[in-house]
């Protein structure tokens, strides 16, 4: 068990807090301060008070297409990563294939993958094979990079449930399929929800990929910030970031309700 | 309800065979206990019956049927697991109502019907929407056991499903399962390592040694009338003491290693080298009466009884005793014991 901790060491722990929580929390404070802003300008603290940038933003069509794009491709990424990350994690889990090991770990490595070379090569690769870059081509990506997400919670999940499960169920009478649904499918759910809401969000807020394999008709949200950030800089990409904020801690809080954070901490 | 034939049957993980050929006959009905220390087989061959565990060599009959190579799923056989394996997204009732969902068994009303009868059995109705991490533990085995006896079927395979138990609990899930195979007349066959469960519970016992049938018969036959050396140590802990066998005037006399003799019942028939083996509540100590010499070597206090350990010719000798006997470590006591009590096997 842990020892009784000296009270300077305790002291450094709570500094060591509070620093990293100000600096993860001090950049958004001063995007949300800067949305709200009646200057022209990206400027914090804000000049005045006011929500013009977010008019802005919900009828500029440039980051309405955008949002729609970004939406569409991180819903088909959540879909193609859970149902193909959920199923590798089954297979993984039960053992039975060989290599299982081998498996699992190319199944993570993109984890480890420098994201800017993985962009390289998928451009290059894909315009060579196929052509010009689509949606597809970004979903695929993205679903790549989301991957691991889905398999390591979902493999956190199963580890946890009882091994005689599907034994059980088969003395009970359920054939394959039934088993699948009725028993895996359910046991395996808090990880694939936890897996889902990471690779919605690894995909809604993924630039790199996103940069490279972008069109003129195919803008993701990330990047038509970046762009505005760089042609004509004003409060609207504080505005549209809000936005992305207010989404993310609305989801967490729609998870957390469901199925607990702390399922995800472990995973 | 329906009988179970085993014939023949071998099973072989890798190189290493764990059952070498073991054969069983349980009739329609019966509560049938395959009891044995752990590693001897008994779970790997109920897990056969069950269509779990494939069968190296040998042949699985039920309701006079082979399936040998049919899968569990269409078997007819209900299984309790020792983690109980209740599915955790599921409520009681579902719970309970899984087997008939799965096998299409009757309407949803049916179902409903069956599995608050099955509740009711394990007095468990007032319970039913609660989810199974909700429980306690004696209550998840009956859930357990609620689900097993739902879609009544044809063999009912208990892996040891009291030893998460505690004690107290366990000796009233023991009752309730007496009662219910009373009431519902299902051929049962029980798993476990604990010989009282076994000696309470069967109609008959399996003991199991290292993959083979040592010796079956009823709850009576096993305890009275143990054949080998190993269901004599194994089925009460009887003491095993090697002996020779001779004549004498007074009948037939044991001889032990260091000299000492017993005199054996007269209609005795062995001869020669044999074991004896001496239940430890047949044993009466004495300070210094008749009977052969032991010297104490430790007590263990028991509650209702004493446990004493003692030293007879070389050998360790425990011996269960009424609790006001008080004998100090180390000192020489003499041992009576009935001749009618010991039994004795041939080597």
């Amino acid at each position: 068990m842990v020892r009784a901790v000296p009270g300077w060491l305790h002291i450094v722990g709570i500094i060591f807090v509070a620093l990293t929580a100000l600096i993860l929390l001090a950049p958004l404070i001063v995007v949300i301060g800067v949305s709200v802003s009646e200057s022209q300008f990206i400027a914090f603290p804000p000049n005045g008070l006011s929500l013009r940038w977010y008019q802005e933003v919900l009828s500029s069509n440039a980051y309405l297409n955008a949002a729609w794009i970004s939406i569409q491709i991180a819903l088909l990424v959540t879909l193609m990563a859970t149902a193909i990350g959920g199923a590798a994690a089954i297979a993984i889990h039960r053992r039975q294939l060989p290599f299982s090991d081998t498996l699992a770990t190319v199944f993570l490595s993109p984890l480890v993958l420098p994201t800017i070379i993985y962009a390289i090569g998928m451009l290059m690769f894909w315009s060579s094979v196929f052509g010009p870059v689509t949606p597809l081509t970004l979903a695929l990506s993205h679903t790549a990079i989301a991957l691991p997400y889905v398999v390591r919670t979902t493999l956190a999940v199963l580890a946890e449930s009882d091994p005689y499960l599907e034994e059980a169920a088969r003395t009970m009478g359920a054939n394959r399929l039934q088993r699948l649904w009725f028993v895996v499918v359910p046991q395996c759910f808090p990880g694939l929800a936890a897996g889902a809401f990471f690779a919605f969000n690894i995909s809604f807020d993924e630039a790199v990929l996103s940069l490279f394999l972008r069109g003129p008709t195919l803008t993701t949200l990330p990047v038509q910030i970046y762009s505005q950030l760089e042609f004509s800089p004003d409060p609207s990409v504080a505005a549209v970031s809000t936005i992305m904020i207010a989404l993310t801690i609305v989801l967490i809080f729609v998870i957390d309700r469901m199925l607990g954070l702390t399922r995800f901490a472990s995973a | 309800m329906a009988n179970v034939r085993l014939t023949d049957i071998r099973k072989s993980f890798a190189k290493t065979q764990v059952l070498h050929g073991i054969s069983l006959d349980i009739a329609s009905g019966e509560f049938i206990s395959l009891l044995g220390s752990s590693g001897c087989g008994k779970t790997t061959l109920l897990r056969m019956v069950a269509g779990l565990e494939s069968v190296t060599a040998g042949g699985i009959e039920i309701d006079d049927r082979d399936v040998t190579s049919l899968p569990p799923e269409k078997r007819d056989i209900a299984m309790m697991f020792q983690s109980y394996a209740l599915l955790p997204h599921l409520s009681v009732s579902e719970n309970v109502r899984f087997p008939l969902r799965m096998r299409g068994i009757g309407s949803r009303e049916e179902q409903q019907e069956k599995v608050a009868a099955a509740l009711e059995t394990v007095q468990l109705g007032h319970l039913s929407e609660r989810k199974p991490r909700q429980l306690s533990g004696g209550q998840q085995q009956r859930v357990a056991l609620a689900r097993a006896i739902v879609s009544q079927p044809k063999v009912l395979l208990l892996d040891e499903p009291l030893s998460n138990l505690d004690a107290r609990l366990r000796e009233d899930m023991q009752v309730e399962l007496i009662e219910i195979h009373q009431r519902l007349g299902l051929t049962t066959i029980f798993v476990t390592h604990d010989q009282e469960e076994a000696l309470s519970l069967s109609d008959r016992i399996v003991l199991l040694n290292a993959g083979r049938v040592e010796q079956q018969g009823t709850p009576d036959e096993i305890y009275n009338q143990p054949a080998t050396s190993f269901a004599s140590n194994f089925i009460g802990s009887a003491n095993l003491v090697p002996v020779e066998i001779t004549d004498s005037a007074q009948g037939p006399v044991a001889k032990l290693e260091d000299g000492q003799v017993l005199h054996l019942d007269p209609n005795e028939a062995i001869r020669g080298k044999a074991t004896l083996a001496l239940r430890q509540e047949d044993l009466t100590l004495s300070a210094n009466g008749m009977g052969l010499k032991a010297k104490v070597r430790t007590r263990v206090f028991l509650g209702a009884r004493n446990r004493y350990v003692m030293s007879l010719a070389g050998h360790p000798l425990r011996a269960l005793t009424a609790n006001d006997l008080d004998f100090a470590n180390g000192q020489e006591i003499a041992l009576a014991i009935d001749p009618a009590r010991i039994r004795v096997i041939a080597d």
